[in-house]
């Protein structure tokens, strides 16, 4: 079973097959190993990429971050950090996969980052903006397995469907592995920092996470919430088991969980807002 | 009272709370509560970038819209491999009330 795995990691994996990515980024990739680099100077380089300056803007003014206006790249770098813009540049590709081809799994994905945000705002964390970057990139794995895997895919939808088993089971029955592992695969292969690619490989399993399970477990609850409202398509319709230890890493008490259940509705109606908009700006004007 | 993207929205409709700016949340509102919506009144809103408005009852119902006993026969079905979960299902009692206090006294049915 392992050969297969493998095999699979490896075809997932083949960075030529990727969705491709912008020369920006390695430009970017550059700078940021440079410590006497400048916030301007790396703006300037994302900048000069009309199109992912566009996308990258449209995802810091998504709900997820709960930010008024952020107009400019350089504004970007400063209220969201560089880790979480050099993110934003490196998924925009599998974004707009996200947003033309699944659309449910786009909101879904939208949702629990603004899930996230509310959770990390709530409890006072650190570096909120990391964790709703974490939060919106959580399932990227899933778009990668349907872009490699489309049979597997196709089965693994029959499975859910006849057998009421929830996506992850499928995955791993199907293909040996999971959405998490795979989305962690391409979060290394990215070198995306821990702080974002532990979240994506452990939402599903908080425990694993050693260096930042505070974000993992918002992550993971996030995620529980946004299938509880049944919000968007992620997949299969079940909700996931709440794990003790994530509740407990964040201290979680039972009000503020009310109080960000009641929160949420407000919230999501910006997110299908937000999606809404999105699809409405994509569709040819006749 | 319903929050609905102004996109949804019609003439006829009524505000049930203040419009706020979008970029000024805390200033002046720029429309009342109780103001019935016009189409003119609604692209103004637009034109002020207001993306969502509380109106009265519940009047969007879209396809895939439901009464509360729909909605938590639903929210039942998606809990259902986690009910014996006592953590998870102290959640669940959360969206339960929530859906109940959304919803409004009438159970969200439409006012005649």
């Amino acid at each position: 079973m392992d050969e297969k795995r493998n095999e699979l990691k490896k075809i997932i994996m083949d960075t030529r097959t990727l969705p491709t990515l912008p020369g920006v980024i390695h430009k970017l990739n550059s700078l940021t190993e440079n410590d006497k680099a400048s916030v301007q100077e790396m703006a300037r380089i994302v900048s000069s990429d009309q199109v992912l300056s566009a996308r990258i803007l449209r995802l810091a003014n998504s709900p997820s971050y709960g930010f008024y206006r952020v107009s400019t790249i350089s504004n970007a770098m400063i209220l969201l950090g560089v880790n979480v813009v050099k993110s934003l540049a490196l998924s925009s590709s599998i974004f707009e996969i996200m947003e033309k081809n699944s659309v449910g799994l786009w909101e879904h994905s939208l949702a629990v980052g603004v899930a996230a945000n509310l959770i990390a705002r709530k409890l006072n964390l650190p570096e909120c903006e990391e964790i709703s970057t974490a939060a919106l990139l959580h399932d990227i794995g899933k778009v990668i397995i349907s872009l490699k895997c489309s049979e597997a895919e196709q089965l693994i939808r029959d499975m859910i469907r006849d057998r009421g088993m929830y996506m992850r089971d499928a995955e791993r029955e199907t293909i040996d592995t999971d959405h998490a592992e795979v989305g962690g695969w391409l979060a290394k292969s990215w070198f995306l920092p821990d702080k974002l690619s532990e979240p994506i490989s452990f939402h599903h399993d908080v425990a694993l996470s050693g260096n930042h399970r505070i974000k993992t477990a918002v992550v993971h609850i996030a995620d529980v919430l946004i299938k509880a409202c049944g919000f968007g398509d992620s997949g299969d319709c079940y909700v996931p088991q709440i794990q003790q230890i994530a509740w407990d890493v964040l201290k979680f008490n039972e009000q503020a969980m009310a109080e960000i259940i009641d929160e949420l509705e407000d919230k999501l109606v910006e997110v299908k807002n937000f999606s809404l908009e999105l699809q409405g700006s994509d569709a040819p004007a006749y | 009272m319903q929050k609905i993207p102004l996109l949804r929205a019609t003439a006829g409709m009524v505000l049930a709370r203040d419009v706020f700016r979008n970029d000024n949340p805390v200033g002046m509102p720029i429309c009342g509560k109780q103001t019935v919506l016009s189409d003119t009144l609604i692209t103004r809103l637009d034109h002020l970038n207001v993306k969502a408005i509380y109106v009265e009852g519940h009047p969007v119902w879209e396809e895939g819209d439901r009464s509360l006993e729909d909605m938590l026969a639903e929210l039942d079905r998606r809990f259902e491999k986690v009910r014996n979960d006592p953590l998870t299902l102290k959640v669940y009692d959360m969206f339960v009330e929530h859906l109940k206090r959304s919803m409004g006294d009438n159970g969200g049915r439409e006012a005649k």
